[in-house]
């Protein structure tokens, strides 16, 4: 394929990818993170119990499954559960406003009972279906039969029937009505609730359940979603010994049909055993006719009691039998065993006398046969059984409650930082690049678009941190285009044509951009495997960002300049900002330098003694504890509000006046050592109670020490794991000697930004753990620029000495590298300006992070780099020979005419390298000085000697600058002849 | 915390060794391995015989680092001496 047809085929692939990108934008919705919609996110660990010693990934597997079932019921939408790390697990609830009750539901286990049927049946049920296998009694079913029709049932389909003849109740309300009836029971020690629950009706007929069962009366009226229920509905008590439970009936083949409308019971509550008393539920496959089915085992106490209860069934039926009978008349006979999972009976099955006389001996386990109509069937039973009889506890570690106005506030914040960052970064590439900085934002632009589109296809939750990463993403993607402009910028001015150019540019430019996008991939896919939550989010965004970035920045731009470089619109350099000799630095970078390591010294002792004297205010991600923002509907003070939580057990308490955009000032900041879910919900209530709580005024977060430790330990991990692959990285595509300057570059940046935190006192958290991660990537991308140019520059300057090598490469990138840093500070500055408060953090480490990124790479990791070098053969030879011919010192700047001169000299090497062999003698007065006389002892030598505005340098400049023309003259005499 | 303060104290000291003679054993480098060693094993040498843990900090876990740093460079610049006066 021509270079022409396959920009052409990139240019229309890309145009299409947009196009789709678009129709996706506007056909899906956004995934939003909890801190951006409101909610509830609750950490649990999972923590081994009984017998067992360790957490196994099926136990983890197992929990999610049944934690999900529990979700479903308390009619949250799009609730996410997820495993975190090996033994933890996270539960995103959108909308949920009553934490401590949805905790309450979510980390409890399942109340799971084995009843014997027939026994706890109650009245009229008991009159009917009290006696399996015999006609019920004509009076009783009638009536039976009375209320179905009432209550709108068909009485005579086959749901129905079975459900009638089992004696339940067509409604829950006239089940509950019965069940109110019954006295409390004087010992419930054996109960499966003791005390009295509370169901809401409707107060219209058929008085449909609204709400229930629930401990506490107040809970019928607001659902665990804020969501309000009528207060003139009925209310039921049930008393304690009895419960009331609803029933599905069975299909042909045996199987709950959960599409039927339930028949309901009231029963003695008796529990023969509990969910707690089985082990090892699983589905399996019966020996004889490998039918799936349901076994488990049991502890001691749940045999002994198992094979009671069915003896007591066994007997029973064997009681009502007449004479020997059959196995089918015995199976009609025999008395049921009801497995009942949170009110719920979830299987009835029957124990058959004829087979188990003696009922079921529990010490090889027991197993749940026939009515699976299919495999999953026997899966899903075995989960259900599972539920009362989990094999870990879970633990909450971890429990942040969002209002859901403060994170649709964060969203639009976040939003309009995202829009700024991008406006401000197409403005500075148009500026700056005129042509180019057009095609570079046309390329941003189809950038966010096909990003956007990602986000809402994969999809990837959008959080706070997210949008952070999709900002700074901004940044990398102009930055990308920033490296490859230069380049071109470069070759235009050596006088190429603007295709050669063009071509030049990005195949120079593209190892440079491979380099800094793989260094940040590496942090990214360490932050997303290492981090926590939270940052998961940012890290995630980040990479597919980059790699998207690559796509757009690298590939459409090139094929889009490609096409039109011989177009009118490219015949100016100025049009590319390329006019006139461009920016020429000729500073000493590394004579100077000394002053700035003196300055980077000053900085970190300050850092060093405010960390010694000031420590970091680490926030409770670290130091675990509960922080709660309250905005109050009746003005108080600080005061007050302490004494209000006082009231309620609360003490110790920090409690901080804060100002809000949304709430306006008489909101509260109060943080405290963890409290539990309960805790902080008595909170809420007092506060609502004494001065009233805004709507949507609440969020608390509580991290317990476990999580802190954890958030602490995986950001160490992270920051390690970083470290030595990115070294590794820059060692195997440099030189294993640069990889040690990159460090020093890098404990540099993230020691100056953490004494920059610990002067402030601004608060770290998991989000600062990812802004110093991300300075140490970006601190990397910024020395590779620097260490590329470098590595280029080796080559083709053979005599230079390694000090003008760097001298000359640092003034060829320093407009880039200038450039690369002030896109991305335009692009974090803004987070930092409009993010609101989250990002503004995020914002803040990585605004000191990038500025002293890019300052490392170019004072002090690249005369590092530079001193270290210079102790080699080599290069002591190549500075001999120029102190030779430059009487004694080594200029900053290699200049044209000297090493011309030093290609002549004759002078064997060798006796240079007799003369290196003494470096004692020639030892510098300072490792990274440059431009000095040997054997001067002291002084620093620092720039005075090399600013290179000699009159030999200001020659060789005029010199190539005709040479340059002259070129220039003959490509397009050429063209012009072509043409013709 | 008192590592973290070592350690910057180490480098902070170490950007100040540009003004010293070139004869660091590794030049620059091992400079800056000796002064951030230094500065982390007599620190914690101080901080333990002190009786203060790891994580208790005060000005003087900034001032110890100090002499750990000199100490640290001066060893490595008598190694650098050292071997070039007899070179292998």
């Amino acid at each position: 394929m021509g270079t022409g047809r396959r920009y052409l085929f990139i240019l229309l692939f890309v145009v299409g990818l947009v196009a789709v990108s678009a129709v996706v934008i506007a056909s899906k919705q956004t995934k939003l993170g909890l801190d951006l919609q409101g909610g509830l996110e609750l950490v649990y660990q999972g923590q081994a119990t009984g017998a067992g010693t360790e957490v196994t990934s099926e136990d983890i597997n197992d929990s999610i499954s049944i934690i999900e079932q529990r979700i479903n019921k308390l009619g949250v939408s799009e609730p996410e559960v997820a495993r975190l790390g090996t033994d933890e697990i996270t539960v995103s609830l959108p909308g949920i406003t009553d934490a401590n009750r949805a905790a309450e539901q979510v980390g409890s286990t399942a109340q799971l009972f084995y009843y014997d049927w027939e026994p706890n049946l109650i009245g009229p049920e008991k009159a009917i279906g009290g006696s399996p296998g015999r006609e019920p009694p004509e009076g009783p079913r009638k009536a039976s039969e009375k209320r179905w029709e009432e209550a709108g049932r068909n009485v005579t389909s086959e749901e129905s029937k079975q459900l009638i003849f089992a004696g339940a109740y067509p409604t829950a309300y006239e089940a509950a009505q019965l069940a109110a009836a019954q006295e409390p029971a004087k010992d419930c020690s054996e109960c499966s609730v003791a005390k009295p629950r509370y169901y809401l009706f409707e107060k219209a007929e058929p008085h449909e359940l609204i709400a229930g069962p629930e401990l506490a009366k107040k809970d019928l009226y607001i659902s665990p979603t804020g969501k309000k229920r009528p207060k003139d509905g009925i209310v039921v008590e049930v008393p304690a010994g009895t419960i009331l439970v609803s029933e599905y009936p069975t299909d042909q083949e045996g199987k709950l049909d959960e599409t039927a409308e339930p028949g309901w019971f009231a029963l003695k509550d008796k529990p023969a055993l509990s969910g707690n008393e089985i082990t090892e539920p699983e589905q399996t496959y019966a020996p004889t006719t490998n039918e799936p089915v349901v076994s488990f085992k049991f502890t001691d106490s749940g045999r002994e009691a198992f094979q009671e209860v069915t003896r007591q069934i066994a007997q029973r039926g064997q009681a009502s039998a007449i004479g020997p009978v059959g196995a089918e008349e015995a199976a009609a006979l025999s008395g049921h065993f009801a497995v009942v999972l949170d009110n719920e009976v979830k299987t009835r099955p029957i124990i058959n006398f004829a087979e188990n006389p003696d009922g079921i001996d529990g010490r090889e386990g027991a197993q749940i046969s026939g009515g699976f109509s299919s495999l999953q069937d026997a899966q899903d039973l075995a989960t259900t059984l599972q539920i009362g009889a989990l094999p870990i506890n879970l633990k909450l570690i971890s429990e942040t409650q969002v209002s859901a106005t403060l994170g649709s506030q964060a969203l639009h914040d976040g939003i309009k930082a995202g829009i700024i960052g991008l406006s401000l970064v197409v403005i500075f590439l148009l500026l700056y690049y005129r042509f180019l900085g057009l095609v570079a934002s046309i390329a941003l632009g189809a950038y966010g678009v096909i990003f956007f589109a990602l986000i809402k296809l994969i999809p990837i939750t959008l959080t706070l941190p997210g949008i952070a990463g999709l900002v700074l993403t901004i940044g990398v993607a102009a930055d990308s285009n920033i490296v490859i402009f230069e380049r071109i910028k470069e070759e235009v001015r050596a006088g190429r044509s603007m295709a050669s150019a063009i071509s030049a540019g990005y195949k120079r430019g593209i190892s440079t951009i491979i380099d800094a996008n793989v260094v940040t991939l590496l942090t990214a896919f360490i932050l997303f495997v290492l981090a926590t939550a939270g940052v998961k989010g940012f890290a995630f965004t980040l990479g597919v960002g980059t790699i998207v970035s690559l796509l757009t920045a690298v590939v459409f731009t090139q094929a889009l300049l490609g096409s039109m470089s011989r177009s009118r619109l490219l015949r100016s350099p100025a049009a590319l900002g390329a006019g006139g000799e461009g920016r020429r630095w000729h500073v000493d970078f590394l004579g100077a330098s000394r002053w700035f390591f003196s300055i980077s010294g000053v900085i970190l002792l300050i850092g060093g003694f405010a960390l010694a004297t000031k420590q970091l205010n680490f926030g409770i991600d670290f130091e675990s504890g509960t922080r709660i923002t309250v905005a109050l509907q009746k003005p108080t003070d600080e005061e007050g509000v302490r004494e209000t939580l006082e009231g309620v057990g609360i003490k110790g308490e920090e409690v901080q006046q804060v100002s809000d955009p949304n709430f306006g000032d008489n909101v509260f900041q109060i943080q405290s050592h963890q409290l539990e879910p309960g805790e902080v919900h008595n909170a809420e209530s007092a506060l609502i109670t004494e001065y009233g709580v805004v709507a949507n005024g609440f969020e608390s977060t509580s991290v317990g020490p476990t999580f802190g430790e954890q958030v602490a330990n995986n950001a160490l991990k992270a920051l390690i794991f970083s470290l030595l692959v990115i070294c590794g990285y820059v060692a195997l595509r440099f030189d294993p000697k640069f990889a040690v300057p990159v460090l020093i570059a890098i404990f540099h940046d993230i020691l100056i930004t953490g004494g920059v935190y610990s002067l402030t006192g601004k608060e770290v958290n998991s989000g600062t753990v990812a802004a110093f991660l991300t300075i140490l990537g970006y601190s990397i991308y910024d020395t590779i620029i620097v260490f590329d140019r470098i590595r280029e520059n080796v080559p083709r300057m053979p005599r230079a000495a390694f000090s003008q090598i760097v001298n000359r490469s640092m003034s060829e990138v320093l407009t880039r590298s200038l450039a690369t840093s002030f896109s991305t500070l335009l692009a974090v500055g803004s987070l930092l300006v409009f993010g609101g408060a989250t990002l503004q953090d995020f914002a803040f480490a990585m605004l000191v992070g990038i500025a002293s990124g890019t300052y490392s790479s170019i004072f002090i990791a690249s005369p590092v780099l530079t001193a270290w070098k210079e102790r080699e053969p080599g290069f002591i030879r190549r500075r001999l020979r120029i102190q030779e011919v430059e009487g004694g010192q080594v200029p900053a700047y290699a200049d044209d005419i000297e090493m011309a001169k030093l290609g002549r000299d004759d002078e064997p090497e060798a006796a240079a390298a007799v003369a290196a062999e003494e470096p004692a003698a020639e030892a510098a007065p300072g490792a990274v000085a440059t431009a000095e006389r040997t054997g001067d002892g002291g002084g620093n030598g620092a720039g005075s000697l090399t600013n290179g505005d000699t009159e030999a340098a200001a020659a060789a400049s005029a010199e190539r600058r005709a040479r340059n023309a002259e070129r220039k003259a003959r490509r397009q005499a050429r063209r012009k002849h072509g043409r013709r | 915390m008192a590592l973290v303060v070592f350690f910057i104290m180490g480098i902070a000291l170490w950007h100040f060794t540009v003004f010293l003679p070139d004869r660091f054993w590794q030049g620059i480098v091992g400079a800056f391995l000796g002064a951030v060693l230094g500065s982390i094993v007599f620190g914690l040498i101080v901080q333990e015989a002190s009786g203060k843990s790891l994580g208790d900090t005060d000005l003087s876990t900034a001032l110890i680092a100090v002499p750990g740093t000199l100490i640290g460079l001066a060893v490595v610049y008598a190694i650098g001496m050292r071997s070039e006066q007899h070179p292998a």
